[in-house]
């Protein structure tokens, strides 16, 4: 059931009556049904992995704050990480590595395969599990004793397939001190709803058609400019997907009273990199930040291990997203470019939109779009093939004709105003007929330009 | 979960909400719903031809009490030039919404935008294939009446419309068609923005010189089906007429050689419902419903299929319709008035309008004065 079809809308309308028409008592477990309803409707079977993975780890949370520190309590903490990485790591590595291994053994590929089902979210869920269980032996959390609260806080429909990852005591701040949203954020949630619905059907799914057309048969498309359009369409199809599925994330969270971070803030406007990463899917890179950079020392030990720390973190979150070497590869070229910057002395914040903003934007962009290639090619060679053909060969045709030119003025447009202005709070709250038209416009779009004869997936997704 | 304790914003969240719906309403009702932008529809498409058809007709329509139209798909093969010609004689002037690929449903939403308050004609006559109701093709799921007829829908018909298919992924696209026309208009629209030129002179080739074409129109005098020979027990085409394309080589086979169908009942429960809307539409008016058969062929196939039950027959026999003598056009089936499998060619176009128009006027007796 993916957010952009009519039957999740209707799933939608049906969860928000009941959750709104029922006594208070019995809101949390209509919520709860309603969000393994919702993953059971992608694959019933790997219900099982969701409630063991739950089971452990409310159970571990319980033990490890009964538990005085020590080796007992480290134990219940290994045990817990250990079910969850062992559970990610089968089900998203196992082929990687056995075909690894069996290359190194001098096998065929796939000798070792096996024909494995990557379960919904797992990359999310597990993330906001460990963060959970590690809270609790930090003492950042309490353990939640309720298992149907827990359940809750995993399975929680609006995010379980692709985040934002949600740490616990935002998620159970909000559970145990419920009100009623409201006028304004129940504006702002159905905004945002209607807001990402337009990202995704509008924008990401027509930049899709030409980023897929460009890597299904890069051969087909040599030369200069055909590299740098297919390159910049996927750019675009990946931030308005995923930040498109993100906003209506946000957005339905807040239609049921919950509160979600911020997961983008505009990070193609980005001067630097490691601005770049402070805007791109935040609670990932805050995930990465607190569980992982800051564990192994963080900038604590001096340049290079500073260096060495942003490396392995960016690594890891390279292949958090996907077990293939380019996945790694994009980690790893994220990383260098954090650890270049930050030997230059260049800043994650904004310093303000001097002359120079421009050329620091566009050359940031550049970078970016460059990683995307790792990010979108099959393999290896595809992607090294696109980037040679980034920077030398004959000129070639421009694969973005002059409407999806209007739609990245447009975007940039709204983008900018949204940077200086705010122009979506305003609207929040504006006069009715404002909201309203804004509304309208943006329901015309996806009816007009919106990509509806098939639901393309969330790239996401498949994360 | 603590109770609520915020205050309730009902009121304005609502007005918020029910007027972004009004204002989309409004927009999408005002841009697809006017016909404003009927005006920019491409006329080589399926909606397209189908408004020309009908606006064809707006202007052929002579008002007074010997109108009839005609209803039908490629096959009805009347020639308004010549039943124009034969209004001296008949005293019936003949209108024709008849359009390619459209089917009984769509006959009803057409008659309903020409005729909307029922009491323009003395006569609609609906043709069939045969007056048996052979199962072998799925009527209700023809997708392309959601093409045709997406001009033409009304709110109203969100949920007739979308349940008369059986399928449940039709009816949700139908369901869609007739609740946002966007929908249904976003290819032409798209088409339209990539060659607005092209798109300008298609219309105005359309607005100036469509109707006169259609009018006009002679078809290919030459090709016919003499030569055609049939082995049916060996159930095969032995001799192709020489000037056949592989097209109509490959409707013949299709047409000719295609199996019985098994009795379903579905396409009685299909024309019972459609043509009942038809009959029921004109009950107790003037306007008497005619069904005809049309010529079958230009050999006809020795297979008889178990029909147990005719909506037609059923229709007419409880005195809601008059069905015409079902060999009446028996003499057109014959190889050199074809044009291909099922299509009559200009000649035998020619000789239907006359059979039929007398016929109408045999059944039907003298107009009526005013």
């Amino acid at each position: 059931m993916l957010f952009n079809t009519a039957q999740f809308f209707v799933f939608l309308a049906v969860v928000l009556a009941l959750f709104y028409g029922a006594p208070l008592a019995w809101r949390k477990p209509i919520l709860l049904a309603a969000s393994y309803f919702f993953y059971m409707s992608w694959n019933a079977k790997f219900v099982l992995l969701l409630l063991t993975l739950t089971a452990i780890d409310f159970t571990a949370g319980l033990l490890i704050a009964r538990t005085k520190p020590g080796p007992r309590r480290k134990l219940f903490l290994i045990v817990s990480l250990s079910a969850n990485l062992g559970f990610l790591g089968f089900f998203k590595y196992y082929n990687f590595l056995a075909d690894n291994l069996a290359r190194l053994w001098g096998l065929a590929p796939h000798v070792w395969a096996l024909d494995i089902i990557l379960p919904l979210g797992i990359s999310f869920h597990t993330f906001q599990s460990m963060s959970y269980v590690v809270d609790v032996y930090r003492g950042e959390q309490v353990a939640i004793r309720s298992p149907l609260d827990y359940a809750l806080f995993i399975a929680f429909f609006p995010q379980l397939v692709a985040g934002p990852i949600v740490r616990a005591r935002e998620f159970f701040g909000d559970l145990y001190h419920w009100r009623r949203p409201t006028g304004d954020e129940v504006l702002r949630g159905a905004l945002m709803v209607l807001f990402g619905l337009v990202k995704k059907m509008v924008l990401a799914d027509q930049f899709a058609a030409v980023a897929d057309s460009y890597f299904k048969n890069i051969g087909a498309h040599p030369g200069v400019l055909a590299a740098w359009s297919g390159v910049i369409a996927f750019a675009m199809q990946i931030y308005f997907d995923f930040s498109g599925y993100t906003d209506m994330a946000i957005g339905m969270a807040l239609l049921l009273g919950f509160h979600f971070p911020v997961n983008f803030r505009r990070p193609y406007l980005s001067q630097s990199i490691t601005e770049f990463w402070r805007r791109w899917h935040i609670s990932l890179s805050r995930w990465l930040r607190d569980y992982l950079y800051i564990p192994l020392g963080g900038n604590r030990h001096g340049r290079l291990a500073t260096y060495r720390n942003l490396m392995l973190t960016m690594l890891l979150g390279g292949l958090w997203h996907g077990a293939s070497w380019n996945f790694a590869i994009w980690g790893g070229y994220h990383g260098t470019l954090l650890a270049v910057e930050r030997a230059l002395g260049v800043k994650g914040e904004s310093s303000g939109w001097t002359w120079t903003y421009p050329f620091r934007a566009i050359l940031t962009f550049a970078l970016v779009s460059i990683g995307w290639v790792f990010f979108r090619a099959a393999n290896l060679s595809d992607s090294l093939w696109v980037i040679g053909n980034l920077f030398h060969g004959p000129r070639g045709h421009t694969l973005l004709g002059p409407w999806y030119l209007r739609l990245i003025a447009l975007a940039l447009l709204l983008a900018v105003l949204e940077e200086k202005a705010e122009w979506f709070e305003r609207v929040v709250r504006a006069p009715a007929w404002v909201y309203a038209s804004a509304m309208a416009i943006l329901l015309f779009a996806v009816e007009l330009l919106g990509v509806t004869e098939v639901a393309v997936p969330f790239i996401y997704f498949q994360f | 979960m603590a109770p609520s304790c915020a205050p309730q914003p009902k009121r304005r969240v609502l007005v918020r909400f029910l007027l972004a719906a009004l204002l989309f309403c409004g927009l999408e009702g005002a841009v697809f719903r006017s016909g404003f932008y009927l005006r920019f529809l491409e006329p080589n498409s399926t909606a397209g031809l189908l408004q020309a058809i009908l606006n064809d007709e707006r202007l052929h329509y002579r008002a007074g009490p010997a109108y009839v139209q005609v209803l039908g798909d490629s096959r009805m093969a009347l020639l308004l030039r010549v039943s124009d010609r034969l209004a001296g004689e008949t005293g019936y002037t003949f209108g024709r919404i008849a359009t390619a690929g459209t089917h009984p449903r769509c006959w009803y939403y057409m008659l309903r935008e020409v005729d909307p308050d029922a009491r323009k004609y003395a006569a609609v006559v609906i043709p069939v294939y045969t007056y048996d109701d052979e199962d072998w093709e799925n009527l209700a799921d023809a997708e392309v009446d959601i093409h045709y007829l997406a001009p033409l829908l009304r709110l109203s018909d969100l949920f007739e419309f979308s349940l008369s298919f059986d399928s449940w992924y039709l009816r949700g696209r139908a369901f869609r068609t007739v609740l946002f026309k966007g929908l249904t208009y976003k290819r032409d629209l798209y088409a339209f923005w990539a060659d607005p030129a092209a798109r300008r002179m298609h219309i105005r080739w359309e607005r100036e010189d469509g109707a006169k074409a259609r009018y006009d129109f002679v078809g290919d005098v030459k090709t016919n089906m003499t030569g055609l020979a049939v082995d049916w027990p060996a159930h095969k085409i032995t001799h192709y007429p020489d000037d056949a394309t592989p097209d109509i080589r490959a409707m013949l086979d299709t047409e000719l050689l295609r199996s019985t169908g098994n009795y379903t009942g579905q396409r009685t429960a299909y024309l019972r419902k459609w043509f009942g809307k038809i009959v029921e539409r004109y009950r107790g008016t003037r306007t008497r419903i005619l069904f005809i058969r049309l010529p079958r062929g230009p050999v006809l196939r020795p297979y008889k299929p178990y029909t147990p039950t005719s909506a037609v027959r059923e229709i007419a026999a409880r005195g809601d319709a008059i069905l015409m003598d079902e060999h009446c056009f028996d003499e057109l089936e014959r190889p050199e008035l074809f044009h291909d499998a099922v299509h009559l060619n200009p000649t035998g176009c020619e000789r239907f309008t006359v059979i039929l128009a007398r016929e109408v006027r045999g059944i039907l007796g003298p107009p009526p004065t005013r």
